[in-house]
């Protein structure tokens, strides 16, 4: 898209914007429109040369900033934006659909109330491009009350099955909601452990909301899980056939060595040995823990444990 | 004059008329820019007629009469962003969507829905939820982001004004890289990947594309308002791109049954979506659904240990059998620390 078309995309906001937020604060503007202060000014600016001919004085957009704060005195009949776009919409449907299992009713009402907001002549254009991007189906059912919950805050109780224990009661404030590679996590402080914790979603079972408020601290952000090249030590060195190897690659980058046969060899923590068998075992007898033997060893458990021998 | 303030006092001067404004009365209100020889004048309105169209401008040529003279009028009441009365819930929804997907770095149309999600907050001022869902989308490896989210745009832009793209392909399946012209057809996410699906004119067919694995992209800038190719009525995403390993197309389906016991018998539906699931006595999940890829599944399945077993057809437990002594092979106890080849 050209530079001209998201520069006047956002002009064709702005003046909008603060004719409805008058005295908006020039950090607040730029914020709205994500944009730098400097590079706002520098729109602002442009604006008080925009007006209809024949153009005289009153014919300009008055726009100014007065002790920090923006105010807009004649919007020329910029006062409310312009509608969706099909684009626009089509973008905020399909982004939309990411939470789709988890919204119950409301996404299905959003939707309509949004094709509803779109110029008719650009509806069909809107339900061609929204078909376009799939993101359906990767939302369990707990991120529904889970978002509810951070909204509101308000803490959470569930039963959670932690790898090799078994279920146990938790209470926990809920902070932050976090998907990796399609996996889904909840970051919070776990009241049970007396510390911040990330939960899996598929583990957690009778998901409850109660009525406790809490006050979430301001820098509540989880780290992203990745055993694989996690900040421990790493210990447990895990090789890989030819076969595999180019997806290891793709994965690990420089961090997978290359080996004499067109294999690859890289080294992993091994903290969580639930975690390093599931990982070795996915890859289906193309990779082989050479060492420590007690991960090895564990390996072959696992093994034996899945077809029961 | 700016053509972007030159676009912007278009907006204004047609916002503002009551009566349609003649080709003859811009020129006069644009002499620098309108001016020159007609052809010249008149390519550089196209121009900007265009642009305001794809700003979704409702601009129209109004044919004169006795009434009134022809020119370009705009519907008012077409352009202004009405409220949408979205509740705090579904308010809420798109929101958190929204930005969660903008701030994932890899989102097709990130331009688009940052643009959107500014719209429907319009109305809401302080009602305007604080999302805390934050999602890490489409790319293979940490650092990739960026390039990912280059390819997005342009595939999506492709996507939408139908324009074939140029693309090198490094697949791993495959040493070097391929040249390929595709029609863009559509881009799916699944479990973090995202996937473009499109008509492959080197193997003349459908294929689809790790957005990740792509390593140079080129969209057809050549009549950039003409399609390039149609997309067929029938064509559904879904049906091309797996959301599972044991969904990849590489064999005939087969059908699969599986017992799941323990903590798994309740999660079956989550772990196996769309498979038909039927209790069987106590604790104990019985489910069956059709498999294209069997060691696809059998990987997964030792990799949910004891609690799920294939039940049948025969031909899938051998298999996964044959994987399990595979894997019991290579982690035979040896004697004395191992060296790597």
């Amino acid at each position: 898209m050209s530079n001209v078309h998201e520069r006047l995309r956002r002009l064709l906001f702005l003046v909008p914007y603060v004719s409805k937020h008058p005295g908006v604060t020039v950090e607040a503007l730029a914020k709205a429109l994500t944009i730098s202060r400097e590079d706002l000014l520098e729109e602002l600016d442009l604006l008080t040369c925009v007006g209809r001919p024949p153009f005289n004085p009153d014919d300009y957009i008055d726009i100014y900033v007065d002790n920090d704060r923006v105010y807009v005195d004649l919007d020329q009949r910029l006062y409310a934006p312009p509608r969706l776009t099909a684009g626009e919409a089509a973008a905020l449907a399909a982004a939309a659909e990411l939470l789709r299992p988890a919204t119950g009713d409301a996404l299905q009402s959003a939707l309509t109330k949004l094709e509803n907001i779109i110029p008719p002549a650009a509806r069909e254009r809107f339900r061609d491009m929204y078909r376009k991007i799939d993101a359906t189906g990767e939302a369990p059912l707990a991120l529904g009350p889970l978002t509810r919950a951070i909204l509101e805050r308000l803490e959470v109780t569930f039963a959670y099955a932690s790898p090799g224990r078994p279920s146990e009661p938790r209470r926990v404030r809920p902070y932050e909601l976090l998907s990796n590679r399609g996996q889904w996590y909840l970051q919070g402080f776990c009241h049970t452990r007396q510390d911040a914790r990330l939960f899996r979603l598929d583990r957690m079972e009778d998901l409850g909301v109660t009525s406790t408020g809490f006050q979430p601290p301001a820098d509540a952000r989880a780290d992203v899980p990745n055993p694989a090249r996690g900040a421990s030590e790493a210990s447990v060195r895990v090789r890989f056939s030819p076969t595999a190897a180019p997806y290891v690659k793709e994965r690990f980058g420089q961090d997978a060595r290359p080996l004499a046969d067109g294999g690859v060899e890289v080294r992993v923590a091994g903290d969580s040995e639930r975690w390093l068998t599931q990982w070795v075992l996915s890859f289906g007898g193309e990779a082989e823990v050479l060492e420590p033997a007690s991960a090895r060893a564990a390996v072959a458990r696992a093994v034996h444990a899945s077809i029961g021998s | 004059m700016d053509r972007t303030e030159r676009i912007l006092d278009l907006v204004a001067l047609l916002l503002d008329a009551r009566e349609p404004i003649s080709w003859a009365e811009l020129r006069e209100h644009f002499p620098a820019d309108y001016g020159g020889s007609d052809d010249a004048a008149e390519r550089k309105f196209e121009r900007d007629k265009a642009e305001l169209v794809e700003l979704g401008f409702p601009l129209s040529y109004v044919q004169g009469d006795d009434e009134r003279r022809d020119g370009y009028l705009v519907d008012r009441n077409v352009y202004y962003l009405p409220e949408a009365d979205l509740t705090k819930e579904e308010l809420a929804v798109l929101y958190a969507a929204g930005s969660a997907a903008l701030a994932s770095g890899a989102f097709p149309g990130r331009d688009d829905l940052a643009h959107a999600l500014r719209k429907i907050g319009f109305f809401a001022g302080e009602s305007l939820p604080t999302p805390r869902v934050r999602m890490e989308l489409g790319t293979g490896q940490e650092g990739q982001e960026k390039e990912v989210s280059a390819r997005l745009e342009t595939l999506w832009e492709a996507c939408s004004a139908h324009k074939w793209v140029q693309l090198t392909y490094g697949s791993p399946k495959q040493v070097g890289v391929t040249e390929r012209r595709v029609d863009p057809y559509g881009l799916a996410l699944r479990r973090g990947v995202w996937t473009l699906v499109g008509y492959c004119h080197l193997r003349q067919g459908l294929r689809t594309f790790h957005v990740h694995r792509i390593r140079e992209l080129k969209a057809n800038t050549a009549r950039p308002r003409t399609p390039d190719f149609e997309v067929p009525a029938d064509f559904s995403l879904d049906a091309h791109v797996a959301y599972f390993p044991w969904q990849y197309r590489f064999h005939e389906p087969m059908e699969v049954t599986l017992l799941l016991t323990g903590p798994l018998a309740s999660r079956a539906g989550s772990l196996f979506p769309g498979a038909a699931l039927e209790p069987v006595g106590e604790g104990v999940t019985r489910a069956r659904f059709p498999v294209t890829f069997v060691d696809g599944l059998a990987r997964f399945v030792l990799s949910l240990g004891a609690d799920c077993r294939v039940e049948g057809p025969p031909e899938a437990r051998e298999r996964l059998e044959r994987m399990a002594a595979r894997i019991l092979e290579k982690h035979a106890l040896v004697e004395g620390p191992r060296v790597s080849a």
